[in-house]
């Protein structure tokens, strides 16, 4: 455990018990307490990592492995205030607890920063668990029929992978004698024959690609963000996955040196795994009728691009691996956060009923445009040049097969998204469409925040390369 | 046959009768009986790591945490049951079929 970031941990933690007995009374202190807590978190992260004094001469006062963390948790911090803000102004009087609900999602806060700071597998492990548990009780957070399902589904799919992940744990203190990521890093740079270490290695990225949801296992994905409670959906999407899935695959392709072939056979397979998702998910995306549930398979597809370039593992793929990562969280975010507010405005998230949101929801309409034509690969926004960097890295490590599809598929994406575009925002104005007046400018807030982040991200990003391309040396080496 | 390999058979064992009591049944209540004998042959890898090792304490003190969290787990776990079977009004797996497309 990184000591340097162990208050991002404590502090939320530290609100999420105190919430139910300060705001026992008061419901609304619940919204407050929650938001400022993160608030402060985001802003003592940005002042640590963005202050010009610190960027001038290229981050060299910030510890070596502190940079991947500091992103991670700075990504983590800024979803869950957009989500948590949204959420404020979300609910209904009474319905559902707030205190339960924030204390929550501070918990779970609090345990993905556990995730991204550890530095042992065993810890790594207890971490996962804990944003598991918080993640089911969030998914029925309304107790709706749906919810419960996608709660019921999920669980049944993480539960064997935390056994997978255990079994592998134990084959690794086996071979290793401990679980630091550091021995395993020194082992696999060594001669000694790596078989057993990749095997255990092997039966822990399996864990990890069930939770992530990956092609073959993801089947209780969309069922649990299309069941999830609105502003959950949100939170799920952006940033818990993610961070309990995808980052473990990111941190173990690293720590096995993928790029120097010694475990070529695992790099393979996760390579494969993360253009088949590529492929099934946008593809299974094209025919949905449901807003949320389109936007989960093209996260699903998306999360194969992160798998794809952590399989091949170079140090061109692990920055773009690491980019996706972040700006997926703030895509995702939008389009999740604008099916809430049409939810709540519309009354119902089915395209076949939606239509010409465009002319009474703009800014709804507007911060999903930039969104999708991110996620799509869009020139001069970030998403584009994430997608640019992982197709570079495939290309240059002579997988032009791999590439190509890539490349197509980002095509597909863009093809799905003006599909739902056109159902949703655009066209004529449907009969539910009528009555749907624009959501508060409280509620707009967030999606038009991370819009923002996404466009300045694009436009800013050779500034953001170099802050990217040492996070990526700095895990590598 | 050594302590270990005889360790290990009896783990496969019990992490395939886990598996097989998740596929074969349909109640919800069985397919999590069924999740806890494989999580618990999961558990036993880890003693049996720690006895090949030398490193019997370190085992323990893991284990007992991921019984805490075992616990824990479960428990959300059964809660979700609960309520599951409070609005479908029955425990079959196969009639979760509400969200799909």
């Amino acid at each position: 455990m990184d000591k340097g970031l162990l208050a991002y941990l404590l502090i939320p933690l530290l609100s999420a018990v105190i919430i139910p007995f300060a705001a026992r009374n008061r419901p609304r202190l619940a919204d407050i307490l929650a938001n400022v807590t993160l608030l402060a978190g985001l802003v003592n992260i940005a002042w640590m990592v963005l202050r010009p004094s610190v960027v001038a001469d290229g981050f060299a006062d910030i510890p070596g492995d502190m940079l991947f963390p500091l992103l991670l948790v700075g990504a983590i911090y800024l979803v869950a205030l957009c989500v948590t803000f949204f959420s404020a102004w979300f609910m209904e009087e009474g319905q559902p607890n707030r205190a339960a609900y924030y204390s929550l999602i501070l918990a779970s806060v609090s345990a993905m920063t556990g995730v991204v700071t550890t530095t042992d597998f065993f810890t790594l492990y207890v971490f996962i668990e804990v944003l598991a548990v918080t993640s089911f009780a969030l998914i029925t957070t309304d107790d709706s029929r749906g919810g419960i399902e996608g709660a019921l589904k999920y669980f049944f799919l993480t539960f064997p992978a935390s056994a997978l992940i255990i079994a592998g744990i134990s084959i690794l203190l086996i071979v290793l004698g401990d679980l630091q990521f550091e021995t395993l890093r020194i082992f696999m740079a060594s001669d000694v024959p790596p078989g057993p270490a990749v095997f255990a290695a092997a039966l822990i990225m399996l864990g990890f690609l069930i939770k992530a949801g990956v092609v073959p296992f993801h089947a209780w994905t969309p069922d649990a963000y299309q069941g999830a409670y609105a502003p959950v959906s949100a939170h799920l999407a952006g940033i818990v996955t993610k961070i309990s899935g995808v980052y473990a695959i990111v941190k173990l392709g690293t720590l096995l040196r993928f790029f120097d072939g010694r475990a070529s056979a695992l790099s393979e397979m996760v390579m494969f795994l993360g253009l088949l998702s590529i492929a099934v998910g946008a593809l299974a995306a094209l025919r949905q009728k449901d807003f949320k549930r389109m936007l989960a398979f093209s996260s699903i597809s998306q999360v194969g691009y992160i798998v794809l370039a952590a399989g091949l593992g170079t140090p061109l793929a692990v920055i773009g691996a690491v980019f996706h990562l972040f700006n997926h969280a703030t895509f995702k975010t939008v389009l999740f956060l604008n099916s809430a507010s049409v939810e709540k405005s519309a009354g119902t998230t089915d395209m076949e009923k939606l239509g010409g949101l465009e002319h009474s929801m703009p800014w709804t309409s507007w911060t999903s445009v930039i969104a999708l034509l991110s996620t799509a690969g869009v020139p001069p926004l970030s998403g584009f040049w994430s997608k640019l960097l992982i197709i570079l890295a495939l290309w240059e490590a002579g997988l032009r097969g791999y590439a190509g599809l890539a490349l197509l598929f980002s095509i597909v994406t863009l093809a799905y998204f003006m599909v739902m575009q056109r159902k949703i925002f655009f066209g004529r104005k449907s009969q539910a469409a009528e009555s749907a007046p624009e959501v508060s400018a409280p509620l707009l807030a967030p999606a038009v925040l991370m819009s923002a982040v996404i466009v300045a991200l694009g436009l800013l990003f050779p500034y953001f390369y170099t802050y990217v391309k040492m996070v990526a040396e700095r895990i590598i080496l | 046959m050594s302590i270990f390999a005889m360790d290990w058979y009896l783990i496969a064992l019990l992490m395939f009768i886990g598996f097989y009591c998740m596929l074969a049944s349909r109640s919800i209540v069985r397919q999590l009986i069924g999740l806890e004998i494989v999580s618990k042959a999961a558990m036993l890898t880890v003693i049996s790591a720690g006895a090949l090792t030398a490193n019997l304490v370190m085992a323990q003190a893991l284990l007992i945490t991921m019984i805490v969290i075992e616990v824990v787990v479960v428990a959300a776990g059964l809660a979700l049951l609960v309520k599951a079977f409070r609005v479908n009004g029955n425990a079959d797996i196969w009639k979760l079929d509400g969200l799909k497309g």
